[in-house]
């Protein structure tokens, strides 16, 4: 079982559609994916009409096996389950510290109610700075949209500053550019600058701005689901597949 | 998707319609949806149905096989599977599903038509769904329709599948099983089973028994005729010599149920339709047990195998011809169909002109007990005289009294209590499992003496072979004299102090 976080210290990136659409990716590749919302606002289980679940008590989360598989829905798609947003901050916190430490016992758990997943993918919340630490020692891959901008450039630079400081393995950043408009030479001009300084930290794959991916919010469906042949959804294949190159080998 | 999240069921198309115009239920509004489109399809089986008799329907399309009703569920994988049997197919779930069917069975198609794929979704006030049905609408030409209903449901929605499951059998959803499916979509299929139960009743005439069963068992050999001319598989001729044996064993268990002449007559003439069989099951058995033969000797002595199985495929496939053209021929038609009408119960049928013997009238029961009870006598007095002396005649003859014991006891197994008669079945079986070994070694050497007399030892291929069956030979021989030592301690286990009273108790009113 891997771990995949989807993740940025900036807002409004596009980590939530991501998520979405990497987890609609892998399922159709025939890999158990269960997709867990800790955004308080529910984002993703928006886009997969999934109800936020009551709330479950941090400390019992893991004892407590039934009620963890009792939060977990299925999508409307084979082999993709949600684990909808439930948690608050400080709950959050408490959730990832407990992976980190146990996640065989997380894995037990998921076994014993007979849900053997492949991948575990974590649509972050932003703003979660100070518990950000937790989100990278728990995973496997930390994949960070980045908005060619200058902005967005400096916050990336922090990110593996981040990593260095605090002794974290560098490889698990995959950062890509996200929300990429073409047109704008200013974002071809950071794209290729950062290309040059970060190198394999920047996957090739490239999701660009497109209304396709704005429109999820009214179809409330990956736009793999929706716009299978649109090219964002082709954006969204070649990232899934440069991903699971990446995190599961070839 | 666990087994008990899904589970099938049978419709009729209109009943579907009916459930998903239904409207809310619960806040929840049923959604149908059909694919576009149709898919042709064909249903294959063995001949003796075991697919059918399982509860299981095997459909094929040009994309995937899928096996209904496995566990109550469905199992689909890809592929096209032109393979006639289910050992050739490729791994996959459908393959293993049907690992229960017997390897000698090749499958031939029951039916064709198209089918088509949709789905009814029960949906929540967000258009979410939160439990489906995945549906298969089977359409057969010149035959039935029936929609299979897969229910499918989603993790964390239990009350909604419980529901969807409600509505499903108040429409009328039957459980997936052989009788509703196979009777609507294949009508007319005949239901045909190696094995017929013949009803036998306490005073039914010994007279109507033994006409009754071999009117059951004619049947039986004509219907594997077709597959023993074209070929399919190795199992229509067995089953076909299993029938005509049968019959041969009532006409020679049976006596003075019938007149002495009609007897030897009919006797006679049953022979006569085994004689052109022996042959081709001979050399068939052979092939079949091919990897046997060769895990017998060492590598070195291979080649003379390789040589020796080509010698019989060529042999089989001749006596395959012959015995195709035979069964064709207008004289094996006549006689066949002669002695249907012999044995049938009609009223224009000859069973009444059949010539009556002194024991006709007798009570099937008293008949059957005087019977069993005498064979096991038998039986006894020569086990128990059975020691490492015994020359193997001896032993043989031991084996055709248990043979005929169990065809006894099988043909009058419906007079009789089941529990207790299985209780003596099964230690019989281990028993003449033992028997049957050492009578195969000893056949088989024979047969393959008859091999060596036939090579040329001036052929070069001959020699080689001549070298592999003698090796074989040798084999059998050590093999035999193995079984020959068990045959004592089998006895011993089959006739039990409990197999003694039971016997007593069932066939001779607790007496000794
Ligand atoms: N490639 C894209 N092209 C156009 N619009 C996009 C794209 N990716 C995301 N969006 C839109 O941008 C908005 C923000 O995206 P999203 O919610 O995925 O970002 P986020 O990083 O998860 O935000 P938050 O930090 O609030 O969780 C959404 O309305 C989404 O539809
Ligand atoms: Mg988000």
């Amino acid at each position: 079982m891997k771990i995949i976080a989807c993740y940025s210290n900036k807002g409004g990136v596009g980590k939530t559609a991501t998520t979405v659409n990497l987890a609609y990716a892998m399922a159709q590749a025939g890999r158990r994916v269960l997709l867990c919302d800790l955004d308080p606002q529910g984002a993703s289980g928006f886009y997969f009409r999934v109800k936020p679940s009551k709330k479950l008590t941090e400390t019992r989360f893991f004892e407590d096996v039934a009620r963890f598989a009792g939060a977990i829905r299925g999508s409307d798609y084979d082999d993709l389950d949600v684990l909808p947003a439930n948690m608050t901050f400080r709950d959050f916190d408490v959730f990832l510290a407990r992976m980190r430490n146990s996640r065989s016992r997380l894995k037990k758990a998921l076994k014993a109610v007979k849900s053997d997943y492949d991948v575990v993918l974590l649509d972050c919340p932003p703003n979660i700075s100070t518990l950000s630490e937790n989100v990278f020692r728990a995973s496997d891959a930390i994949v960070v949209p980045v908005i060619p901008t200058t902005l967005s450039q400096r916050t990336f630079e922090q990110l593996r500053d981040f990593f260095r400081a605090h002794d974290l393995k560098e490889k698990k950043l995959h950062g890509f550019f996200s929300m990429a408009q073409g047109v704008k030479s200013l974002h071809g001009e950071t794209m290729d600058e950062m290309r040059r300084e970060h190198g394999k930290r920047l996957m090739t794959a490239t999701v660009p701005f497109a209304s396709e991916i704005e429109r999820m919010g009214v179809h409330r469906a990956p736009v793999l689901a929706t716009a299978p042949s649109s090219p964002a959804s082709a954006a969204y294949r070649t990232l899934h597949d440069e991903l699971v190159t990446r995190v599961f080998g070839k | 998707m666990s087994a008990d999240r899904s589970r099938l069921y049978l419709l009729v198309p209109d009943a579907l319609d009916r459930l998903a115009e239904a409207g809310a239920v619960g806040g929840l509004v049923p959604a149908l949806s059909w694919e576009e489109g149709t898919t042709a399809f064909q249903v294959r089986d063995t001949f003796d149905q075991e697919i059918r008799h399982s509860g299981r329907l095997l459909i094929e399309t040009e994309t995937q096989i899928e096996v209904l009703g496995a566990e109550g569920r469905s199992l689909a994988q890809p592929g096209v599977s032109a393979a006639r049997f289910v050992a050739e197919f490729a791994k996959g779930p459908v393959t293993s599903a049907l690992s229960d069917l017997s390897p000698l069975r090749c499958l031939l198609p029951v039916g064709a038509g198209v089918l088509r794929r949709g789905v009814l979704a029960l949906l929540d006030d967000e258009a979410k769904t939160q439990a489906r049905a995945l549906l298969l609408d089977l359409c057969v030409t010149e035959g039935g329709a029936a929609i299979v209903v897969q229910l499918q449901g989603l993790r964390g929605y239990d009350k909604a599948l419980l529901r969807l499951r409600g509505m499903v059998e108040a429409a009328g959803g039957t459980a997936f099983g052989e009788q509703p499916l196979y009777a609507g979509l294949f009508p007319g299929q005949p239901d045909y089973r190696p094995k017929p139960q013949v009803p036998i009743g306490h005073d039914t005439e010994a007279f109507d028994a033994a006409s009754d069963i071999i009117a059951a068992y004619l049947p039986v050999a004509r219907a594997n005729e077709t597959g023993v001319i074209a070929d399919h598989d190795t199992e229509f001729l067995h089953d076909y010599r299993i029938a005509l044996r049968k019959i041969r064993s009532v006409l020679s268990l049976f006596r003075d149920v019938y007149d002495t002449a009609l007897t030897d007559e009919l006797k006679t003439r049953f022979s006569a339709l085994m004689v052109p069989t022996g042959r081709l099951r001979d050399l068939d058995v052979y092939l079949l047990e091919r990897e046997r033969f060769y895990g017998m000797v060492p590598d070195s002595l291979h080649p003379g195998l390789d040589r020796m199985f080509a010698l019989f495929a060529e042999e089989r496939a001749a006596a395959q011809k012959s015995l195709a053209e035979h069964l064709r021929s207008p004289a094996y038609r006549k006689e066949i169909t002669a002695l249907v009408k012999l044995f049938g119960s009609g009223r224009k049928s000859g069973r009444r002109k059949l010539a009556r013997g002194d024991k006709a009238a007798l009570p099937a029961y008293d008949f059957a007990c005087r019977l069993i009870w005498k064979r096991y006598r038998k039986i006894c007095a020569i086990a128990e005289g059975i020691d490492a002396e015994t020359p193997d005649h001896e032993v043989h003859e031991l084996r055709i009294h248990c043979k005929k014991l169990r065809y006894l006891m099988e043909f009058f197994a419906p007079l009789f209590p089941e529990a207790p008669f299985k209780r003596l079945i099964k230690p019989l079986k281990k028993l003449q499992d033992n028997l049957g070994l050492f009578n195969d070694c000893s056949v088989q050497q024979d047969s393959l003496q008859q091999v060596l007399g036939r090579l040329d030892g001036a052929t070069p291929g001959d020699l080689q072979a001549a070298q592999s069956v003698g090796a074989l030979i040798v084999v059998l021989h050590g093999r035999q004299l193995e079984e020959r030592a068990r045959v004592v301690g089998s006895f011993a286990a089959f006739n039990s102090a409990a197999t003694r009273e039971t016997f007593r108790d069932l066939f001779h009113g607790g007496k000794e």
